[in-house]
Parts: C-alpha cells; structure tokens; sequence
C-alpha cells in the first residue's frame, strides 16, 4: 500500500474507533428498548475498512477502554468491566469484525452478502456474550437467553439492513485513490 | 535574471471522476509577496494551492521551488511551504495544544530538547502560551486558526498559504489573524491567501490574481483590478465602491 | 453525552497525578489481575489504599458512585444470582428457592472484587491526563512484536481528536433534522439510516481533510519518541504495589 493510502486507512480507522466508542451512547428511541448503535459501528468497520484494519480498529477501541479512557457503555472504562458480565459481547467484537468483513469480502461486497456478513457477525457476538453472561451470574440458559438476547434480535434485524443501506451509500464517499492520480 | 521562489508552468489537474479543477496555470511568485488569490466557490484556488506541497498531483505540468521540482525532496518542499486549511477543526492533530504545535516536527524526528524550545517559543510569539496543557476541541474558533498557524510556524517556513484564513470567524478572530497575516509578511515569508472575500486584507496585498473556471484570469496590483472584482462574482471592497480607494482594513 | 464522552481527567497535583502514567499503569493491571485471587481481608486493604488516594485527589468518592448506578445495579444482581445459585446451608427460603450462606459469602467477596477494580480505574482515569495515556500505550506496545506502535498512538490520538468533533456534526444533524420535521418518521430502518448517512459523509469528508493537514506537515510514522516525567517516587509506588499484590494473592 502506498504511504497516502496507508494514511488515509490509518485515519478512516481512528475515525471508526470514535464512531464505535460513540456508538455507545447513541440511543434511538425505537420500541421498549432504545436502539444502541454500537455493534452496528463494529459491523460497519468491519465492512468499510476491511479485515485488518477492521480488527485493529476494533482493537485499539478495546484497548483504550481496558487502559482507562471511558469508551465502554455508561462511561466505563478498566480491565474490571472487560471481565465483568457483560464483557463478553465486548470481547467478541474481535472475531464478530474479522468475520463480517471477510464474508463480505468473499460475497463481494453486494448488499445481500453484506447483509449475511453483518448476520454471522452478530451471531458471533450473542455467541460469546450469552454465555459469559451464564457463567458471571451463574443463571440458567433460558434465562441467560432472555435477558442478554432476546430482547435485542428486533433491534439487531433493523441494525444489520440500516448498515447495509449506510455502506452501500457510503461506497462513493470512501474510495482510495490510485497512486498516480490524486494521492 | 534570478529564479523565481515558486515557478508553476501548464499545470493541469482533473479529478478522478473527471471534472476538471484547474486548466493551464502558469504563475510565478517572488520572495517576500503579498498574494490574494481570489475567485468565487468551486473557481479551483483550493485545488491550485494543494499542488504547491504536493497533495495533489499534478495531471500535467511542473512545479518547482528555487528551481528543483517539489517531488525531488516532498518533506523539504512541505517544510518550506507550510499550508493552513480552510476548516479549523478538522486540521487539528494533536489532543492538546502544545501536542498539536509539535506534531510537524516530531514528524521529522527532530530531538526532543529542541522541539519543547520551538513550540513554547512559537507559542508565546502568538500569545497562545497561556493554553498549552488545553484540549484543542475547546478553543473558540479564533483561538484555533491561530493554533493552526503555531502548527505550521515551528517548522519556520519561507511560503505559507491560507485557505480562506477568514471563513467563520468574528470580528476581533478576524482582526487577530489578520494582525498575524500581516506580521508574517513584515518577517520575510511570502504570503499567499485564497480567498472569495478580500476586505480585510486588500490593503496590504502587493499582488491580486483572480481566478475563474479553474483557470487565471486577471494577474496585477491590486489597485489596478479591484474595479474588475465584480464581473468575476467577487465582492468589491466597500472603501473601494464609495470612490476611496483601498483603505486598511484596522485603523 | 459530551460530559460523559469528555474524559474524566481531572487537573490536579496529587501523588497520582505526579506519577508517572508507565508505573501507575502497569500498578493497575497488576493489581487487577492479583485481586481475583483475593479474599476479604485483602480486598478490604486495597480498599483503603484507594480511599487514601481519593482524599489525596480530594475527589468525592459518593459524587461518582452516583454515575455508576448501571455498573451497581449490575453487582446487586450478580450478588443475588450467586447467593441463590450455590448449594449449601438455606439461610431463608422463599418459593422453593433458598438462599445459601455460601452462596451469599461468594457473591459478596464476587462483588467487591469487581467494585474495587471499577475505583482503582475510576482513579486512574481521573489522574491522567489522555495525552499521557497515549504516550504509555506506545511505550508499553514497543516489545510487543507486529505492532506498529507509534501507529497506534497516532490513531489513539485521533480518535480522541474525531470524538469531539462527531459529538458537534451529530448534535448537528439530529438539529437539522428537527428542523425539517424528519424525526416524525415511524420506519426504524429509515430513521437510523437518515441519522447515520449525513453523520458519517460529513465526518469522512473532515477525515479526509485530516489526513491531507497531516500530510502537509510531513507526516511520518518514524517520530520523535514521547517524553515521560518522572516524580521521583515511582520506586516506592513500584514496592507498594508489589506488596500489595503479594497481599492479594496469599491472603
Ligand atoms: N475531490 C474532488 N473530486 C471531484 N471534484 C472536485 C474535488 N474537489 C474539488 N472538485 C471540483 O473542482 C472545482 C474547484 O474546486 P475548489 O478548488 O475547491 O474551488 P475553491 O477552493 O475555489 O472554492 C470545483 O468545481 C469542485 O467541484
Ligand atoms: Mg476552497
């Protein structure tokens, strides 16, 4: 990659680390419960930037977080709420990034594929939160079930289609310019 | 005859979509020049300003500082021509003041001992000192064009370009970077500014160059083509409409 | 939103703030780790070593469990869970599910683990400053081997930079769209994507002209090394720790 593009990318990435640390504390009204708009961002990231730049996003989020800027939901911040119950959604934004973009990648791109990509991502996420939220409460797994996924597939749904509208629209905006042109 | 500071010659430049942003510039410029670059919205003197430090390639043409091409040494002609963009807000780095005034320098692995001194000195040269430790988000909108130009003046250029140094401010913002224009200019730097409103700084320009279509139209002092302003859709300066002339725009 | 996005560092002059962020982080991390080996007595100490340093930065250690009341109510439910969840002696029973005295003994010490790590990095935050912070990152990534370190501390401070500012467009947009009655719109799908679409050309368009800033002031990924301040007690901070580590783990 050539060094303004390799730029670029390491902007457009630090731009997706506010975006999902902001994420957080974005709620739309929608329902009983307000629509959150951060795993969005995560899946967002993960489609726009690509593979790598979408888990070092993802990361540096995580770790900003865990070094005590607070990122996390209500403000958080520290290893404390990384291990804490809900830790586990947190932490599955790594493999949930790297999966979305690489599916997206093999599906090239179109907005069916990106929706499936968002979906395996999302499944991703609930797959390593709900049980970490078992375990940290020591609850059953219907319950687990009912508190930590349940609630939130409705929302989820509207996420992944409104994020595949945004990335189809935001394709233009974001373009890397060949080297020889205006780099 | 001695080279010119900055030689332009055929400089064309079309944008990856096809519009075309400049067409045909040939420009020279001097030490120690006062430019205004005018035009109205979208004439193509943001476009043309990108290509003096090469953030813009050129489609077709040449660019040369003291005689050598700027991709010869990129860093050397970047050092040399510092730029301040037209968005105060999104040309800021740093996440404090003194950060934000250092980045340049750090970019050029400068020791560590001098870029402390420079900063700090640079710092108190615009009255900025008093705000050092402070997150530059909360800067009032003079403050941070202001910053801008501490940004760039630590890497003591020869050439700075403002891009619309005025767009946004207040009225004393106005007066305080304008105060600072002018002290540039009255240190040795040659200054060239683009802009589609020349009010504030018509009086102290020794060139005007008014730009049209992405091409040059007009190129002399300034008193001779203010009269010409407003076929090009710019606005006149208010002394010069009232039959006064170009008055300074302080007193 | 902006208070709670703004981070909480708080200007001061206590012995945290002094100390240099290296030592306070690494402290951190020890100490996070060790507790979950802990028990009452323990945790109870490093208790009291927190609400000395909360005096000594004379913070109001009640003002901010107030902003916790969602990371509470989170511990209240995992004491209740686990007081029910383990067997062992019912202390009362109430619909066939009874609670254990192991049960409750478990999730108290549970508990207060996680309290006490929640204060130490409350205190942390509150300390040090996020410029510091990203000097520390850099520096502790250095050994670390495939990451660009000094390219992430770039990024950390631009994402800083990006917060603020995606904070004002969004206000903006949301305002906009007030304007034009666009919040009335029932589709959930629509609302989001006309919230989002706006937000995020306008804040790729000032990435963009970020990264053009940062390319005419020369930037490099080779840049000059962060500078840290020693206060002269990390040694004895450093013994500390580690004793109260050791503390942690054997009682
Ligand atoms: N990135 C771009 N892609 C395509 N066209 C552009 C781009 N940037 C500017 N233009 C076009 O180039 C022309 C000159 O723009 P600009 O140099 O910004 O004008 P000015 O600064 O005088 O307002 C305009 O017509 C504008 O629409
Ligand atoms: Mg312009």
């Amino acid at each position: 990659m050539n060094k303004p593009n390799q730029l670029r990318m390491t902007v457009y990435a630090a731009l997706f680390v506010a975006l999902i640390a902001i994420g957080a504390f974005i709620h739309i009204p929608i329902g009983p419960i307000p629509i959150v708009l951060q795993n969005m961002f995560v899946l967002l990231a993960g489609i726009i930037l690509g593979p790598v730049w979408g888990l070092a996003c993802v990361a540096i989020y995580l770790f900003i977080g865990i070094c005590g800027l607070p990122v996390f939901s209500g403000g958080h911040s520290g290893i404390g709420w990384i291990l804490g119950p809900t830790g586990g959604y947190l932490i599955a934004y790594l493999p949930a990034v790297v999966a979305t973009a690489s599916i997206s990648k093999i599906l090239g791109q179109k907005f069916s594929g990106n929706v499936i990509a968002m979906v395996a991502g999302s499944v991703i996420i609930y797959a390593l939160g709900v049980p970490w939220l078992k375990f940290a409460f020591s609850m059953t797994w219907t319950k687990a079930f009912a508190a930590g996924m349940y609630p939130f597939i409705i929302g989820d749904c509207v996420k992944v289609i409104a994020a595949a509208m945004i990335a189809r629209m935001l394709k233009p905006v974001v373009t890397l310019q060949p080297q020889n042109k205006t780099a | 005859m001695k080279t010119p500071l900055i030689k332009i010659e055929n400089l064309n430049h079309s944008f990856s979509d096809g519009t075309c942003g400049i067409r045909d510039i040939c420009l020279c410029i001097d030490p120690e020049e006062f430019i205004i670059l005018a035009g109205r919205n979208g004439s193509g003197k943001t476009t043309l300003i990108r290509h003096f430090n090469g953030l813009l390639h050129p489609s077709s043409g040449k660019i040369t500082l003291n005689g050598n091409s700027i991709f010869k040494d990129i860093n050397l002609a970047r050092k040399k021509i510092g730029m301040i963009f037209q968005d105060a807000d999104t040309q800021i780095v740093g996440d404090t003041v003194f950060d934000e005034v250092a980045f340049g320098l750090e970019n050029l692995k400068i020791e560590r001992q001098y870029i402390t001194k420079k900063v700090m000195q640079v710092l108190k040269q615009l009255h900025l000192d008093h705000l050092k430790d402070r997150s530059p988000a909360t800067l009032s909108g003079g403050e941070k064009r202001k910053l801008a130009i501490a940004g760039i003046l630590v890497m003591e250029p020869d050439i700075i370009l403002f891009d619309e140094p005025f767009s946004n401010l207040d009225y004393p913002g106005t007066l305080s970077i304008l105060e600072i224009l002018i002290d540039l200019h009255e240190s040795g730097r040659t200054i060239i500014v683009a802009a589609h409103n020349m009010e504030a700084i018509i009086a102290h320009a020794t060139r005007l160059i008014i730009m049209e279509d992405g091409r040059i139209k007009k190129d002399g002092p300034p008193k001779d083509l203010v009269k010409t302003l407003e076929r090009f859709g710019i606005k006149e300066p208010c002394s010069s409409r009232l039959g006064f002339g170009i008055q300074p725009w302080q007193n | 939103m902006a208070e709670l996005t703004l981070f909480t560092y708080r200007k001061g002059d206590s012995l945290l703030h002094l100390l240099d962020v290296r030592c306070k982080f690494i402290l951190l991390c020890l100490t996070s780790i060790c507790i979950f080996k802990a028990h009452f007595s323990s945790v109870f100490l490093f208790i009291f070593v927190l609400i000395f340093f909360f005096i000594n930065c004379r913070i109001n250690l009640l003002k901010n469990l107030s902003g916790l009341a969602f990371f509470l109510l989170l511990l209240v439910l995992m004491f209740i869970s686990r007081s029910v969840a383990l067997p062992g002696d019912p202390v009362f029973t109430l619909f066939d599910i009874s609670v254990t005295k192991q049960g409750m003994t478990d999730g108290a010490l549970m508990v207060s683990r996680f309290f006490t790590i929640m204060m130490a990095g409350i205190l942390f935050s509150i300390t040090t400053r996020p410029a510091s912070l990203k000097n520390a990152i850099q520096w502790l990534l250095k050994p670390v081997p495939f990451v660009p370190e000094k390219r992430v501390a770039v990024m950390v401070s631009l994402a800083l930079t990006f917060l603020p500012l995606i904070l004002r467009q969004a206000n903006q947009v949301s305002d906009a769209q007030k304007a034009r009655l666009g919040n009335l719109n029932k589709n959930p799908v629509k609302k989001i994507v006309r919230l989002s679409i706006p937000l995020l050309k306008k804040t790729f368009v000032s990435a963009d002209n970020l990264a053009f800033a940062m390319e005419a002031r020369c930037y490099d990924e080779d840049r000059t090394d962060p500078e840290f301040h020693l206060s002269g007690k990390e040694g004895l901070f450093f013994i500390g720790g580690l004793v109260l580590s050791a503390c942690l783990v054997l009682y």
